[in-house]
């Protein structure tokens, strides 16, 4: 799936989120890292991608279709990927298991039973089966991000959308998620991730693109970003950042 | 420690003070036997308030989640209604709103039925308060909830359906049963119009006999039997929406 975004811009009233951001991902872009500073624009990139926003400026567009632009046809869109915030954004009313089915039943009308089956094999795969009864409040951050990240992946989306899917976890929950996300990466899983993990990215990305200030100050393979950034703002950053 | 001999001693003045007036009422020399007559019209009132309660708390609840989705449709023009509306009705007293709602309106469309449109003022009422709660308890929805539910592909309905509702539901609960319970006392404003509820019975007793307190001091033990169920089943439900913690 190639994606390819020209000189995109987004606003949120007086403020300039993305200026004129001009990237291409290939089919081989398997795993895509969005790093950078805080406030950067990383966020707002990949709610672009995801179609939970859509741009002001520029043309994005998959496989050479543009991206949609009214609100069923971005509906549709969503559907087609999976998202996972920070902060986890489970619903607080319903069980781990409730949270897996109901999109599952509700939004690609899968047979109550079939989703019950499909709930219990991925959150299986992340160990939390004993955790399903179980509701948001009841549970760690660590086992909060694993259902989060269950239900997001449970209807096989073309692509996983992650919103600095660690930062709001301890170092050993932390290590516990990212674990799991480098395993997904593995089976093959598009994925678009926003980290502050360095390590992670190095390790696991095909594609990392540093943003600052809104704009895309270095887009590459992982190796050349990290070992040879050829801009200044990204080789001040890495320093600042790998120094610890 | 001084905190707690504190809070006994302020404890003991309240139980002292409610036994005070408690011995008031119980010791006053009351005459029952004068309103003994008026037991069968001070029952059909009760029965009277009953429903016309009953059916306003419905009708109420229909008309508040209409003025919400008023409020909260993004439509300027209807929500600025729904605004007007809602401070219109509760800046003014309910009196004249009954009054108005009987003489010149109801009158005005030719509809005689004082209990039909003392249901309908008292419903318009209600509506405006409970049209506030719901509202608040909406909007007191994070944001990351809507972002989630929009992430997954839910569309607006299904994200009020299976998110907003049932987390805002929980939040509306004690304020609701509060304002039910308004309702239910305000209902004896539509003495005014001649409906023959349960305080209309009391103050015909009343004027016939000059047995005040005991054509008054049923309507505690009355209003109080209608009031009392709706915190009772307003808590049960609290605990079975509830799921934090």
């Amino acid at each position: 799936m190639r994606t390819d975004l020209e000189h995109v811009g987004k606003r949120y009233g007086d403020t300039r989120a993305l200026a004129d951001v001009t990237i291409s991902l290939s089919e081989e872009d398997q795993v895509v890292v969005l790093i950078g500073p805080s406030g950067g624009g990383k966020s707002t990139l990949l709610r672009l991608l995801g179609g939970l926003e859509t741009a002001d400026e520029g043309a994005l567009s998959r496989n050479g279709i543009e991206f949609p632009r009214t609100e069923p046809e971005l509906r549709e869109f969503r559907r087609q990927n999976g998202f996972l915030f920070q902060a986890f954004n489970l619903f607080p009313h319903l069980s781990a298991l409730e949270n897996i089915v109901l999109p599952l039943v509700e939004v690609h009308h899968w047979e109550r039973n079939a989703a019950h089956a499909r709930a219990e094999e991925v959150v299986e795969r992340f160990g939390m089966k004993a955790h399903l009864s179980k509701r948001p409040a009841e549970m760690s951050g660590g086992q909060q991000q694993r259902i989060a990240l269950a239900r997001a992946m449970a209807h096989s989306p073309a692509t996983l959308l992650l919103d600095e899917p660690t930062s709001a976890l301890d170092p050993e929950m932390k290590a516990e998620v990212l674990d799991l996300i480098e395993d997904l990466c593995r089976s093959g899983q598009r994925i678009v991730l926003s980290t502050h993990e360095m390590g992670f990215a190095r390790q696991c990305a095909d594609t990392v693109v540093f943003l600052s200030g809104g704009r895309v100050e270095e887009c590459g393979p992982a190796k050349d970003v990290f070992d040879h950034p050829c801009s200044e703002t990204v080789r001040q950053f890495l320093s600042k950042v790998m120094k610890w | 420690m001084w905190k707690s001999a504190f809070s006994y001693f302020i404890s003991l003045c309240l139980l002292a003070s409610f036994c005070f007036v408690l011995w008031v009422v119980v010791s006053h020399d009351y005459h029952w036997e004068a309103i003994t007559p008026y037991r069968a019209n001070l029952l059909s009132g009760w029965l009277t308030t009953l429903w016309l309660s009953t059916a306003a708390l419905v009708l109420s609840i229909i008309i508040g989640a209409l003025l919400t989705a008023g409020q909260l449709s993004g439509q300027r023009a209807s929500s600025l209604l729904c605004r007007i509306y809602i401070e219109g009705i509760r800046g003014t007293p309910l009196l004249t709103q009954i009054l108005i709602g009987y003489y010149l309106v109801a009158n005005a469309v030719g509809w005689d039925s004082r209990l039909g449109v003392g249901i309908v003022v008292l419903s318009c009422f209600s509506a405006a308060y409970l049209a506030e709660i719901f509202r608040a308890g909406i909007e007191s929805i994070p944001q990351s909830q809507w972002l989630s539910a929009r992430a997954i592909g839910f569309s607006e309905a299904q994200t009020y359906r299976f998110v907003v509702i049932p987390q805002a539901v929980r939040r509306i609960l004690p304020a609701a049963a509060g304002q039910f319970a308004n309702l239910i006392k305000d209902s004896s404003l539509l003495f005014v119009i001649s409906v023959q509820e349960f305080t209309m019975q009391a103050r015909e007793a009343n004027a016939n006999t000059y047995a005040t307190f005991e054509a008054y001091l049923p309507l505690i033990l009355g209003y109080f039997i209608l009031t009392f169920p709706i915190s009772l089943l307003s808590r049960h439900l609290e605990d079975r929406f509830h799921y934090e913690d």
